[in-house]
């Protein structure tokens, strides 16, 4: 096993409790180097700010860690957003929540299929952030 | 003496008044009548044998002539001939001829017509043959009672019907005496006493008891038969009726039993003809009209219902008249000429005339009125029921939901804490999980809230003045009015009560003024405007603000959800429509919501007012 320091150019964290954030981040400084981590309350400020990056031609966030229950506009509502934006790169997103509804984890499933993005579901409590949370290409390799 | 001079001279013989011959012993005929060769349409001409006179004779052979004419005694016997299509029919009755000294000299042949006879005899055979199997096939039997005699005469049949021998000759008591004791034989007893006596005839149904032990129904009839104005004789009938009483009792009884069986149905059942007129109806039916059998019968629906079900019923009939289909089980609505209504299930059936086509409907009405209504009123309970349990998964999901994403936090912390090493960092971790402590707190104090509304069965509603509980809320929150230069327009009466439990108009009142506020817009200061008014069966109270809107089709069905907030805001805590919406609703009330974004919103509240 061999625990490489993955190196980010940019991580979006989408949540409104800022102990998970804190959480985040905490856990993301031992696996990985990223100076640009930004975070978000609630889709709609992300959405807005990701917008502004497309735009701007900027490259799109490596990993975004989402949050599902949120105030104005919550995780399911800015994946269906962000599915529209047709974005070229494949960001790497880990759909994070507490909840153990069946029907959450079928509605991520939907989406998985059916976006271009790669997709992880993650219940709630975090311990650890995994290499392939933030990367699809193999390490080896 | 010779033979010759016994001869009876041919003068003498002709004289006879009757048809005679005379045959010799050789055969051959000797002399004979004028009109006996008439008979046998012969010349006056003897010396031939006897056979070729009778050779036209037919019903007779030459030796059977033989036999009757030479033997020692007197014979008779019958001959017919066809004359002109019609059988004439002769008798001829032979006695032997001696001389002095018996000696058998020939035979004597008298000849008579008998036709007339004959056909009497056949007349009376085919009449008494033809009575015979009359009573047979009647089982009429008859008796003759000779007053003078004292003799008593059954008939075959009667024999039979009495179960006795051909044989037996009954004496009138044993005749009494076949009649069952009690009724029947007292009756039979003085019945017959008045007919022989006064001649008083009868008729009547009585029971006999057989030789054979069987008990039968008959009926016997009597009649006197007078000669020179004195009874002479009594003359009956004698016929077994047993299957046929056993018949009309049984026809009876199972009219009886089918009579008492509809009329007691604990449902309504009429016939009716092919113009739909009433021809039965049993008493449930009779009840429900409110009237008598007799009122009923020859009553269309038209005179007894609502036009338009009248008319609906008769489509009915005559669909069922048509198609020869029954109609089963329909749930059909009468109205009845006071407007009352009952709901009833109703089957019709046709009734087929003996051609196989459909005359008339039989029909049965269930009241099911009752069932109805407890349909009713079931189906309302499981609505009730669904939309609680509805609620109760929601509020379970949000109760797993919240209390477990801090429980997750909680786990999370303490990962972290067990594994830091720098002070420093500890200490900030600690803090973490005080923050998250406190949420953890607040989130169970918001469910408990929830909870209480929810199990607060007991509501107390009482009858509130809503402008005084408005100027109640205004000077509570007049710190936070006033800060924000809240303005109000207040257009509710002063006198308009609504009913409701007084904690729960007051965060009715307190939520949507502070919500209108909070979400004031930005550009200008916000303006209330308050509304009520008594409508039909509550009192519709609007709360309307210039606040920010709510897009009305993204967060339509979620605004009244816990947790849910729209705007970006500090003090939302997405809980308290969702409280005021339970709270009315525990109240039977309830709450809408119309919006413009950038415009403002209008929070309808309805206060039910009917007491239960």
């Amino acid at each position: 096993m061999c625990i490489l320091m993955k190196k980010l150019n940019s991580i979006y964290i989408i949540d409104d409790d800022p102990i998970t954030v804190f959480g985040i981040r905490k856990m993301l400084k031992a696996i990985t180097i990223c100076k640009d981590i930004t975070e978000f309350e609630n889709g709609r400020v992300a959405l807005e700010a990701l917008k502004q990056r497309v735009e701007q031609g900027l490259p799109c966030p490596d990993v975004i860690f989402l949050d599902i229950n949120m105030p104005i506009m919550d995780g399911w509502e800015f994946l269906e957003e962000l599915v529209s934006l047709n974005i070229r790169e494949r960001i790497i997103i880990n759909v994070i929540t507490s909840s153990i509804d069946p029907i959450d984890y079928k509605r991520w499933n939907e989406f998985r299929l059916k976006c271009w993005h790669y997709l992880n579901f993650k219940n709630k409590p975090l311990y650890k952030i995994e290499p392939t949370d933030l990367s699809r290409v193999h390490m080896a390799s | 003496m010779k033979t010759s001079e016994t001869l009876i001279p041919p003068y003498f013989l002709k004289q006879f008044p009757s048809a005679t011959a005379v045959v010799g012993k050789d055969g051959v005929l000797v002399d004979a009548t004028h009109s006996w060769f008439q008979i046998f349409e012969a010349e006056t001409s003897s010396g031939k044998p006897i056979h070729m006179y009778f050779k036209g004779q037919v019903e007779l052979t030459k030796n059977q002539l033989n036999q009757y004419l030479f033997g020692t005694k007197e014979k008779t016997f019958r001959h017919a001939k066809m004359d002109q299509d019609q059988e004439l029919w002769y008798e001829s009755t032979s006695s032997p001829w001696f001389d002095e000294e018996e000696n058998l000299l020939g035979c004597f042949i008298h000849t008579q017509e008998i036709t007339e006879l004959v056909q009497n005899e056949l007349e009376l055979e085919r009449i008494s043959s033809h009575l015979k199997a009359k009573s047979e096939v009647a089982k009429i039997g008859s008796w003759e009672y000779d007053i003078a005699t004292e003799e008593l005469f059954w008939c075959e049949e009667t024999k039979k019907i009495h179960q006795v021998a051909p044989d037996y000759v009954p004496t009138i008591s044993e005749g009494i005496g076949f009649y069952k004791q009690g009724y029947s034989r007292n009756r039979i007893a003085m019945l017959f006493h008045n007919i022989v006596e006064n001649g008083t005839p009868y008729h009547e149904k009585l029971t006999i008891i057989t030789k054979k032990g069987e008990e039968r129904w008959v009926a016997a009839a009597g009649k006197a038969i007078r000669k020179d104005g004195e009874i002479a004789k009594i003359f009956g009938t004698f016929q077994d009726i047993h299957d046929q009483v056993m018949a009309d009792k049984k026809i009876r009884e199972s009219e009886q039993l089918l009579n008492t069986l509809i009329d007691n149905l604990p449902i309504n059942v009429f016939v009716k003809d092919k113009d739909s007129r009433k021809i039965l109806v049993n008493k449930a039916e009779c009840e429900y009209l409110g009237t008598t059998p007799e009122a009923l019968l020859g009553k269309t629906d038209f005179d007894l219902y609502d036009k338009h079900v009248a008319q609906i019923s008769r489509d009915e009939d005559l669909e069922v008249m048509r198609t020869m289909e029954p109609m089963i089980g329909r749930e059909t609505i009468n109205v009845r000429k006071d407007g009352s209504t009952t709901n009833f299930l109703t089957s019709k059936i046709p009734i087929l005339d003996l051609n196989g086509k459909a005359n008339g409907i039989i029909g049965m009405s269930m009241d099911i009125t009752n069932i109805k209504q407890k349909e009713e009123q079931l189906r309302n309970l499981i609505n009730v029921t669904a939309i609680q349990n509805k609620k109760l998964i929601n509020f379970a999901h949000i109760v797993s939901h919240n209390l477990r994403s801090h429980t997750a936090n909680f786990s999370m912390l303490l990962d972290f804490l067990i594994r830091e090493t720098d002070e420093k960092e500890k200490k900030r971790i600690m803090k973490m999980l005080f923050h998250a402590s406190d949420n953890l707190l607040d989130t169970l104090e918001n469910l408990n809230e929830v909870v209480d509304i929810s199990t607060n069965v007991n509501l107390d509603k009482k009858s509130l003045n809503l402008s005084e509980n408005i100027t109640k809320m205004q000077q509570n929150l007049s710190a936070f009015l006033e800060e924000h230069q809240v303005e109000f327009e207040n257009f509710v009466p002063d006198d308009l009560m609504v009913l409701s439990v007084p904690a729960y108009l007051e965060s009715i009142l307190l939520n949507l003024v502070t919500n209108a506020v909070k979400y004031r817009h930005p550009d200008r200061s916000p303006l209330i405007e308050l509304r009520a008014v008594k409508q039909d069966k509550h009192v519709h109270f609007s709360v309307s603000d210039n606040g920010l809107g709510i897009d009305l089709k993204r967060y339509g069905d979620k605004i009244f959800g816990m947790y849910k907030t729209f705007h970006n805001n500090k003090d939302a805590r997405g809980l308290g429509l969702y409280i005021i919406k339970n709270q009315l609703e525990a109240m039977d009330g309830s709450i809408s919501v119309s919006s413009e974004a950038d415009k403002g919103s209008t929070f309808n509240v309805y206060f039910n007012e009917e007491t239960e």
